[in-house]
């Protein structure tokens, strides 16, 4: 409940290298960008670094470019810039959807595509004050030692509920990373694992530079479910990559978030394609969300309500790309 | 700033504080010069309920800032509303009854400093059984949350008005629901705080706070502090949203000038947006047994009705809103006969209270959506139900209101034709609804909380060398805009401009005594005071003016800041000249206009009669249109048509605006406000978790302003502000009815639980069908 800020040093490197650098020199240090989720979670008592590294002037992660080889997002490149770029809107609209429903408009000026895409798991018996937590006797994913979602278990199913990363997963992204011992990129899905504890598989100390987007001519759409119009997290939200030849799905690609401890692709898609999309494809979209989407008592709302919804929407949007570009 | 007129037809004028509010100027609590403050805080209890075994604050006290710790040993006064009901300390003693109710509090030089020494206090708890609903509180076998409140029942109604059996016997059709609704929260957007500075020289305290009354809080300081009132002065700054929150003295003002003195200096105090939601005192857990009968023309026959109101672990004003869920069953419609049945529940969860439509909401809403449900099975229209019973007036009702102005017909009929309802309703796509519905609510009770004999209302008008005339008035204005309306009533009086007169409100060494801003009192009550202190003043500066135009007083006129003789072009005096005569003659004046409901308006003679007395209701209809996703299942809402009798629309701008608030505020609990608890720990208590409509969930509302001219309103005025609140849940519910064809029984009507209606309907009509097949 003090909901107060210990004394921080702040500091800022103005490129990778010394970020890097300064998160290594720091051991108890997080890297900070737009700040909208990480501050919330200090105030609550969740982390407690004592150096915050500040990677918001660091011109290299701040850029989109796009071009023949693609699109490439900096990971600095704010939330609010990202929802507003016309070239996105019209070949990536997935992401531009995405960008656009993601808190409100100040958290949008502030957040950064970084900082969406590492964005701490959420449970509502994590996301309270210090007071509350211990009250209710803290639980597995910080200073407890069961699950109160799921008692019986080991694990926990802490929910990843940032938007941007289904989006990106559907088109294909990868992720430029930088660490100690240099440059890597990888498929985004690969720094995902399903473990509400410990989703992120990067070091402590990787950075992500970029995301790269391969030049795409499939049409997509992103779905958000939630009780609100702005501000809300998704209770579940689902991306759908559509690429259409003829009358028959060239290539299909769904991501779900707000399900899982991680955002993922849903696997069993392939079997649609080379056909045309029919109710029987549409139904076996929704049984595919259904089996996939793992959502638990990690929000006041009911989790049998996320996964169909889920599945309703995941349909909805694949039936209205396939109508987009059939003729 | 323009001046405006009564009788033209002026849209009305802004607040005279909001362009303050609105350039950063007004200060709020929050912003007070702070300079040598402590910070203020509070070691809350980490058990539902239990008995305190060991409380040791010796490390707190002993670390270096801190400069005071008090705990329950410090004050052995209760403190609440009702003198028959305090039955909570401001610091708990002996026993905890909530999660969060404060145990200990420190004022330290810093908030680091407060902070570490909260975690240095140590509390043994032996935990006793924990109650989080009515049911569990309720079973024969359960603890006493206190010791005077057997089957921990703090209220039990049972009122019967005309002959209830014979109504239903007369019925064509008697119906039968049961609804629930989900505990909501003020959550206005400035958090409590509050700045209390002692002065041990002269045993003088200094209270700055948010509080909706202050003169409550002046009470309950003295009560608790053992100081006597003369020695205690309450200011009020700018307030950034009321609704209820504030409107009793809450436990950390009480504790943060227990610090003060204990300090013996200044204390702030801010609570967390977390302390917000566990100090609560909003709208209770409600579950709601109706039961109607209706004759075949939509003619109402009798209603019976039992409220359940899980009520937290104090009493609040617990028994005013149990009594408020019965009375307000009428006032609104003409009903032969009535049976009310209120239980008010203790529960191990934070005190509920009064907020926007106190005590009328929930079982208002229960009823117009029964109300909707027979007119379908009668096939007859929302509308034409309604308009079969209305009352005529004026009138008194069942349970001896009085109504002396009504325009709910012509509230009906302004939303029907603005909403096209006659040409729409039934026509819409799959997936859209219309619906209906009205309500109503009193212009402040009429026989106070807090029963002294002083009129209810007092205003006092000064006129000085610099010819300003203001207006000291100790009304609360918490946004709702009642020190513009204390500036109109004064200058139309006077027939000044709106500019020449300036209100200094709240504050307990300048202003008389004001009950506070609740039950919408003030534009009643205080409006009439002031019209009562400007006729006053009036009348003083028309014999100055007859004596020196040499006229007679009867002939004396004063439009536009002149005093004329007659009508005609004859002698005139600009005011200021008049003003100048009178101050010379008497020195600078000061009038005192007061207004006191009487004693017919002040309720019948049964027990709790004085609940939903009042000089006079509101009146409010309006249609809600909504869309309904089909993946999804979330409501949005397209439209809404609301109109309101408030008598005379002292400034229409602030009307349509209050209007707008109340329909919001219904909004936010029919689509998706509600508390929840996991043992007693609010899972909901911050912005992001309690869910406040946003911009985006926010329809157009079109607002309609019915004027029927009370006959004892100041210019013919009722009250705005909470009328038609209760009316939206449900016509939203009706909407949703409209579009889906299911009736929803809880609220608020979140898409989970509109999909899991759905779900059953599907399941039911399966069902049907299968037994169909086999008979
Ligand atoms: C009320 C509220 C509502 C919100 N609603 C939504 C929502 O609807 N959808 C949604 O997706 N998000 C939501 N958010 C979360 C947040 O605003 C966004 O996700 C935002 O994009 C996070 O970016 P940031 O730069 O502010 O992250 P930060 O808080 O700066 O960082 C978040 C985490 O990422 C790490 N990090 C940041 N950048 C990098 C990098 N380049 N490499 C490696 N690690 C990095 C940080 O160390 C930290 O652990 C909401 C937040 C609030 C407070
Ligand atoms: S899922 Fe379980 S372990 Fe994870 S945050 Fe929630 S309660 Fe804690």
């Amino acid at each position: 409940m003090s909901g107060l800020l210990p004394d921080i040093r702040i500091v800022r490197p103005s490129d990778v290298a010394a970020a890097i650098a300064a998160r290594e020199q720091h051991p108890q240090s997080r890297f900070i960008a737009g700040g909208t989720d990480l501050l919330v979670n200090m105030r609550h008592g969740l982390i407690a670094p004592q150096s915050l590294i500040d990677i918001s002037r660091i011109d290299e992660l701040t850029t989109i470019e796009m071009g023949a080889a693609g699109l490439r997002v900096g990971s600095g490149v704010t939330v609010a810039a990202l929802a507003r770029h016309p070239a996105i809107a019209r070949d990536y609209r997935a992401i531009s959807q995405a960008a656009n429903a993601i808190a409100g408009p100040g958290h949008r000026a502030m957040g950064t595509v970084g900082g969406n895409l590492c964005l701490d798991t959420r449970c509502l018996f994590y996301n309270q004050s210090e007071w509350w937590r211990q009250a209710n006797g803290f639980c597995l994913k910080r200073d407890g030692e069961i699950c109160h979602v799921a008692p019986q278990g080991k694990r926990c199913h802490a929910a990843f509920t940032g938007d941007l990363a289904p989006a990106f997963l559907a088109l294909g992204a990868e992720v430029e990373i930088a660490g100690k011992q240099g440059r890597r990129r990888i498929p985004l899905g690969d720094i995902y694992v399903e473990d509400g504890l410990a989703h992120l598989a990067i070091a402590e100390d990787d950075l992500i530079v970029a995301v790269h987007l391969p030049p795409t001519a499939a049409a997509s759409a992103y779905a958000k479910v939630r009780l609100r119009g702005a501000v809300d997290y998704p209770l579940a939200g689902v991306a759908v990559a559509l690429g259409v030849r003829g009358d028959s799905v060239a290539s299909i690609r769904i991501a779900l978030t707000g399900t899982n401890s991680r955002p993922f692709v849903l696997g069993g898609t392939d079997a649609l394609i080379g056909r045309p999309l029919s109710e029987r494809s549409l139904q076996q979209i929704e049984q595919l969300v259904q089996k996939q989407a793992r959502p638990m008592r990690t929000t006041i709302a009911s989790a049998h309500y996320r996964r169909l919804a889920a599945a309703a929407s995941a349909r909805r949007i694949t039936a209205a790309l396939y109508a987009e570009q059939s003729g | 700033m323009t001046a405006v007129t009564v009788s033209g037809k002026a849209r009305g004028v802004p607040l005279i504080d909001g362009i303050d509010k609105v350039t950063g100027r007004a200060r709020y609590t929050a912003d007070l010069d702070h300079a040598g403050a402590l910070i203020g805080r509070i070691f809350r209890s980490p058990v539902s309920h239990g008995e305190i075994v060991r409380l040791d604050v010796s490390k707190a006290r002993a670390l270096d800032g801190v400069v005071a710790v008090v705990t329950g040993a410090d004050c052995p006064h209760t403190y609440g509303v009702l003198p028959v009901a305090m039955n909570e300390y401001p610091l708990a003693r002996e026993r905890v009854r909530y999660r969060g109710e404060p145990i200990a509090a420190v004022a330290a030089v810093d908030a680091e400093t407060a902070a570490r020494a909260i975690g240095l206090i140590e509390c043994e708890v032996r935990e006793l059984p924990a109650y989080y609903t009515s049911a569990q509180a309720r079973a024969p076998d359960a603890v006493q949350l206190h010791a005077n409140k057997p089957g921990n029942l703090e209220r039990e109604v049972h009122h019967e008005f005309g002959d209830v059996k014979a109504g239903f016997a007369a019925a064509d059709l008697v119906r039968e629901a049961q609804i629930s609704c989900a505990e909501v929260n003020h959550a206005q957007i400035e958090p409590h705080a509050c700045l209390a500075d002692y002065n041990p020289l002269t045993g003088r305290l200094t209270m700055q706070s948010v509080s909706q009354v202050g003169y409550y809080l002046h009470l309950m300081l003295a009560r608790c502090l053992e100081m006597d009132t003369s020695r205690i002065r309450i200011i009020k700054p700018f307030i950034g949203g009321g609704f209820g929150a504030r409107a009793e003295v809450l436990n950390f003002e009480i504790v943060t000038a227990l610090l003060a003195r204990a300090a013996t200096g200044k204390v702030l105090t801010k609570l967390t947006r977390e302390e917000n939601f566990l100090t609560h005192r909003a709208r209770p857990q409600t579950d709601i047994k109706l039961k109607l009968g209706m004759r075949g023309d939509g003619r109402l026959t009798a209603c019976e009705c039992e409220v359940v109101q899980r009520g937290g672990a104090y009493a609040g004003y617990g028994i005013v809103t149990i009594l408020y869920a019965g009375a307000l069953l009428q006032g609104l419609y003409d009903i032969p006969a009535v049976k009310y049945d209120g239980y008010r529940v203790y529960a191990n969860l934070p005190p509920c209270g009064a907020m926007r439509g106190h005590g009328g909401v929930d079982s208002r809403h229960a009823f117009e959506c029964l109300l909707d449900r027979m007119a379908r099975e009668l096939s007859l229209d929302p509308f034409a139900v309604r308009r079969a019973n209305l009352l005529e007036a004026p009138t008194r009702t069942l349970n001896d209101l009085m109504v002396n102005s009504y325009g709910l017909g012509e509230c009906l009929d302004r939303v029907e034709r603005a909403s096209r309802w006659r040409e729409r309703i039934g026509t819409l796509p799959a997936g859209k609804g219309l619906g209906m519905a009205c309500s109503h609510y009193v212009s402040g009770a009429a026989k106070p909380v807090h029963w002294t004999g002083e009129p209810h209302a007092a205003v006092n008008v000064r006129l000085d060398f610099d010819g300003g005339v203001t207006a000291l008035t100790g009304a609360a204005d918490i946004g709702q805009g009642s020190s513009t309306m204390v500036a109109i009533a004064v200058a139309e009086t006077l027939g000044i401009a709106l500019d020449q007169v300036r209100v200094i409100a709240g504050d307990s060494a300048i202003t008389p005594k004001d009950n506070g801003a609740y039950s919408s009192r003030i534009t009643f009550m205080v409006g009439n005071a002031a019209i009562d202190a400007a006729r006053k003043l009036k009348s003083i500066l028309t014999g100055e003016a007859a004596r020196k135009l040499e006229a007679r007083v009867e002939d004396i006129e004063c439009i536009a800041e002149t005093f004329r003789v007659g009508t005609g072009g004859q002698a005139s005096l600009p005011f200021i000249d008049v003003v100048k005569a009178a101050l010379a003659d008497r020195g600078p004046i000061t009038v005192s206009g007061t207004f006191t409901c009487p004693p017919e308006a002040q309720g019948g003679k049964h027990r709790g009669g004085a609940v939903g007395s009042t000089m006079g209701f509101s009146y409010a209809a309006q249609v809600v249109e909504v869309s309904i996703d089909d993946a999804t299942s979330s409501v949005s809402v397209d439209k809404v048509w609301v109109a309101l009798d408030c008598g005379h629309a002292i400034n229409p701008l602030a009307v349509e605006g209050q209007i707008e608030g109340s329909v919001w505020m219904g909004l936010g609990q029919a689509l998706s406000e509600e508390t929840h608890y996991v043992n007693g720990l609010p899972a909901h208590a911050s912005i992001l978790e309690y869910r406040v409509p946003t911009m985006a969930e926010s329809p157009p509302i079109k607002v309609e302003i019915v004027e029927s001219h009370d006959p004892n309103g100041p210019f013919g005025a009722k009250e705005a502000s909470e009328g038609a609140l209760a009316g939206f849940p449900p016509a939203l519910v009706n909407a949703v009815a409209n579009a889906l064809g299911i009736d929803l029984d809880e609220l608020p009507v979140t898409p989970d639980r509109i999909h899991q209606a759905l779900l059953e309907r599907r399941r039911a009509k399966r069902l049907a069908a299968v037994q169909e097949a086999l008979s």
